[in-house]
């Protein structure tokens, strides 16, 4: 039980810089996911966190207390890695038991704190098995089940769902979902996949180049991203982007002109005025499109019209690409059974108070704050 | 540029800064305490590296030092400049010596090229069919004979050959050949030869297992795929597997250029002894490093003249190293697979 | 369909059959001459130049040879010397090298692409061509007809092929395992000793039996370093064997079958483990 606060941490190799100047609070309990691109940086203040590279500048802190000096062992914090890291050479007993033996725990509480562990993650049959013969979605339980053990102020996960199957990977990210909930432990987990990132964090930072690009719940992300990268990272299918030319305002709202001449106002933040330059972009998420006949469409603000040009079914929904007339094309996320074919003529209306608008240097033009969403995810321990 | 890192940091606090702003110029000012002094590293190094240093390295640069002096009949010695390579070169009794034990080092390092690496590599090439029953039997009783001490070798050859015992006449009898048996070894027109082909005999395991591996390291689907655009047995071999290895055989090259002229001496020592008999016909770099060195019959030994061959040796070997790094390793581009 | 390819190769001529015959006669060629040391180590005079083919059976079977190997040469003292050297320099080779490599493999500084270089060295460059200062070395350490003397120079030798092969292998251990154990409170010796050296036993044997083959088989540095009756080692011992009893064919033959014996023992054992290693891309070019 741990909060963790992170102060201008840079990261540089030599002359190149990984990591930009991070500054980040995590309170106590919470579970905070780091998602971006490969290369991003994110694996790296991972690991700075945890005390595997060493932090070129800033400051690390847990519970208030500076650890940038102390070794990985000394600052009370337990990883589960991309590969999960088990001994080859010892059963899944003594990997877990491992860290504590070292630590010269005595052998009845070392006991106790693997049976407990395994009791959670139901490995309670494999204590005598070695690694090889274990399978993925089993190796990785105990690499968290040797993390469980230690106790940690802080849990560290790196890509853990990584090197699993599909099927595996939902299951395992339910199980540390559930297990975050019966620890209520400080975690931190780093991963790639962004629905991994929308299903467990109370807060995602999202990072791009080594620098965070916003930091927010979940659906602050998702409704209010601070930027294209982030509204383009957030969300699948990803938000459809197309030039617009801003050309004036009303009441409360943004007009631009897409390509093929078509008006759009868009509501934002009455205090938001002036983004910089002409080339800004409108991003719509598939899901805030809806396909109607296009003579039912007419007069309803902001329809557009195209014709479909590829349907990926799905089951449960459908995607279609829609090419807008005169402007480039759309996924618009329709119903399982939609009936729509290739060439249909259909109309594509957007709800336009779920529309983005992004200046020329990318940067998301505020939008009104929706009351629901200021307040943050209820966490555990309010 | 930055005098108070706090008063950067502070009117600095856009995390979107753009690198190499003040925020990474106040990063080394802040870096100051260093993690733990690495002396591990040294602690995992020094051993080997002492070890490696004191007995390979500073003898080798001894002997180039070495080369440059001459010693006089009280012990002490005198620099000489290129004099003893000048009498190695040019001294006739010296220099037909040398040209001598070079031209046969040629000639064993080319019949290794010519006939171990081709059945090395067509050992390997059987070996690594897939579904070949037996396939690990034959590649370990292949690989026996490269185990064995050369004396063993030596010695079971030289009986095999051996006029006295006439195995071999036996043996070519049965094929009806054994007018053509004739002592190879004791030959001044076949010995060389003979020799090389023993220590063929011997060696043929390192570049099969080498290449072996390699071909183990193409990948299946790469196979698969070249099957269904059409190709099949051998036309798969030549085509995608040989290209795909070209860089072992490479590595086997040098390694065949490096051994031949060390591990013969130990082969030629002890079938045809250090004057590389018969009439030096055999004599190569190693049994006439050995010889200057230690003297034989009439000839007293010399420790200068014999780091001279030494370090002849070694200029020898690294235009051979330099001419595969630059020229070949260059081209034989490396694919990851 | 694993057997497509050798079915294709059938299609063009070369039926299995005939793949079996060529490595066949290979295998017997390669192993006919040490059958024939064992086979005759076993006969008389007669019996070698009688029938060198026939098997030791019956009349023409003896054990002379042997007890004349162990009665007058000293091949017990050989032995002895040739297992000490060999072990001890293995031991260095492996455990020295294997920390080299660790240090090579594991750690960023500022000396490390140029140490591997340095190391490589040692491959390119063969040890003998130093071998003139060696003795001077020797001679000066007062190291001349020790163990002593041909165990360091046997640990150069073997550590540059050991160090890089290692290294090569090291680079390829997740990274996570070593973290791992940091993390678990471990400092980086016991991470070396506790997780890195039972990591690497599958490349350890390759790299043994490939370090020890030229160690026990070696003629020249015994022959110039310990060529004293105490510090023979066997490959010395019976090249002089062969050259004072070149009349008892018998007593040679079973002094090389003696000293076959071990390598091939030992080979074994490992050849399993050994060509897993090789063929493990441990061993790159």
């Amino acid at each position: 039980m741990a909060t963790l606060t992170l102060s201008g941490v840079d990261k540089a190799y030599d002359k190149l810089q990984v990591v930009h100047g991070v500054d980040l609070d995590i309170a106590d309990g919470e579970f905070v996911v780091f998602v971006g691109p490969s290369g991003c940086g994110k694996s790296t203040l991972l690991r700075m966190i945890a005390g595997l590279e060493e932090i070129t500048a800033g400051t690390v802190a847990i519970d208030g207390r500076r650890v940038n000096e102390l070794s990985p062992a000394e600052r009370g914090i337990a990883m589960v890695f991309q590969t999960y890291a088990l001994y080859p050479h010892k059963d899944v007993y003594g990997n877990m038991a491992f860290a504590l033996k070292h630590a010269g725990v005595d052998r009845q509480t070392i006991d106790e704190r693997v049976r407990m562990a395994a009791e959670i993650l139901g490995l309670e049959p494999l204590l005598k098995r070695r690694p090889k013969q274990l399978s993925g979605g089993q190796r990785q339980r105990v690499a968290i089940g040797r993390a469980i053990v230690r106790d940690p102020k802080i849990f560290l996960f790196d890509e853990p769902l990584s090197n699993l199957d599909a099927a595996l990977r939902v299951q395992m990210r339910v199980e540390i979902l559930k297990l975050h909930q019966r620890l209520r432990s400080t975690m931190v987990y780093v991963t790639h996949d962004q629905v991994e990132a929308m299903t467990l964090a109370d807060r995602i930072v999202v990072l791009n180049g080594g620098v965070v690009e916003q930091v927010g719940t979940p659906m602050a992300l998702y409704h209010h991203p601070a930027n294209r990268f982030v509204a383009e990272f957030i969300g699948s299918p990803r938000m459809n982007l197309m030039p617009a030319r801003p050309v004036g305002r009303e009441n409360g709202s943004a007009v631009v002109e897409i390509a093929g001449g078509a008006r759009l106002s868009i509501p934002v933040d009455p205090a938001e005025n002036g983004a910089v330059g002409d080339d800004w972009q409108l991003g719509v998420r598939p899901e805030h499109l809806a396909v109607t006949a296009p003579d039912a469409a007419a007069g309803q603000p902001g329809a557009l019209s195209g014709a479909v040009t590829v349907v990926e079914r799905l089951g449960g929904e459908t995607l279609v690409h829609a090419a807008i007339d005169g402007a480039d094309t759309l996924v618009v996320k329709a119903g399982g059974d939609a009936s729509l074919r290739l060439g249909d003529r259909i109309a594509v209306v957007p709800a336009l108070d779920e529309c983005h608008l992004f200046d020329a240097a990318g940067r998301a033009l505020a939008k009104p704050r929706r009351a629901a969403l200021d307040v943050e995810r209820p966490r555990h321990d309010a | 540029m930055v005098s108070d890192p706090s008063t950067s940091r502070a009117t600095a606090p856009d995390s979107l800064g753009p690198p190499g702003s003040a925020s990474s110029a106040t990063a080394a000012e802040e870096a100051a305490p260093r993690r733990r002094p690495r002396l591990h590293i040294v602690v995992f190094l020094a051993p080997a590296l002492a070890i490696y240093t004191i007995f390979s390295i500073y003898p080798l640069i001894e002997s180039l030092r070495l080369s440059l002096f001459s010693g006089n009949p009280d012990g002490s010695a005198d620099f000489v400049g290129i004099a003893n390579y000048a009498r190695l070169l040019g001294d006739p009794n010296w220099a037909e010596q040398f040209w001598n034990a070079l031209w046969n080092n040629i000639v064993l390092f080319g019949v290794h090229m010519l006939v171990q690496n081709p059945i090395g590599l067509m050992l390997a090439a059987l070996l690594s069919l897939p579904a070949l029953k037996l396939a690990s039997t034959y590649r370990t009783l292949i690989f026996v004979p490269t185990l064995l001490s050369v004396v063993i070798v030596g010695f079971v050859w030289e009986l095999i050959l051996s006029p006295l015992w006439g195995l071999s006449e036996t043996l070519m009898g049965y094929v009806g050949l054994a007018d053509f048996y004739q002592p190879w070894l004791g030959l001044e027109g076949t010995a060389l030869v003979t020799i090389s082909l023993i220590s063929v005999w011997q060696y043929v395991g390192i570049p099969m297992m080498l290449i072996y591996a390699a071909l183990l390291a193409v990948p299946d689907e790469l196979i698969d795929a070249a099957r269904i655009d059409g190709l099949s047995g051998w036309s798969i071999f030549w085509k995608v597997k040989l290209p795909l290895i070209l860089p072992t055989l490479g590595v086997v090259a040098i390694l065949t250029y490096i051994g031949n002229f060390t591990v013969s001496f130990d082969l030629i020592y002890s079938v045809q002894g250090a004057l590389g008999a018969p009439n030096f016909a055999t004599d190569v770099m190693g049994t006439l490093l050995f010889r200057t060195f230690f003297g034989q019959q009439l000839q007293l030994g010399d420790p200068f003249m014999g780091a001279t061959v030494a370090s002849m040796l070694f200029f020898i070997i690294l235009i051979g190293v330099s001419i595969y790094l630059f020229a070949v390793q260059r081209r034989l581009q490396r694919y990851e697979m | 369909m694993a057997t497509s390819e050798t079915g294709a190769v059938a299609r063009r001529g070369l039926s299995a059959a005939s793949i079996h015959a060529v490595l066949l006669a290979y295998t017997a060629i390669a192993l006919f001459p040490v059958l024939l040391i064992v086979m005759n180590s076993f006969k008389g005079r007669r019996g070698i130049f009688g029938d060198p083919l026939g098997l030791p059976v019956g009349e023409s079977f003896s054990l002379e040879g042997y007890t004349t190997v162990l009665t007058q040469g000293a091949f017990g003292t050989y032995f002895s010397n040739s297992l000490i050297v060999t072990i001890v320099s293995l031991f260095l080779i492996l455990f020295l090298g294997a920390a080299a490599a660790h240090a090579l493999a594991e750690y960023r500084f500022k000396a490390n692409a140029f140490l591997a270089i340095y190391m490589i060295v040692g491959i390119m460059v063969p040890i003998r061509l130093g071998t003139v200062a060696i003795l001077q070395l020797m001679v000066d350490l007062s190291l001349v007809n020790t163990l002593a003397a041909l165990i360091l120079v046997y640990t150069a030798q073997g550590l540059p092929v050991a160090v890089f092969i290692l290294t090569e292998f090291m680079r390829t251990l997740s990274r996570d395992i070593k973290d791992s154990a940091r993390i678990d409170g471990l400092s980086e010796y016991r991470i070396f000793l506790e997780v890195v050296l039972p990591l690497i036993r599958p490349v350890i044997a390759t790299v043994a039996v490939f370090s020890m083959v030229p160690i026990w088989n070696d003629l020249w540095f015994p022959l110039i370093l310990a060529p004293g009756d105490d510090t023979k080692t066997v490959t010395l011992g019976v090249q002089q064997f062969i050259g004072q009893y070149t009349v008892n064919w018998s007593a040679v033959l079973a002094a090389l079958s003696l000293a076959i014996l071990p390598v091939l023992a030992l080979y074994a054992v490992f050849s399993r483990q050994l060509i897993r290693g090789i063929t493990s891309g441990a061993v790159k070019g």
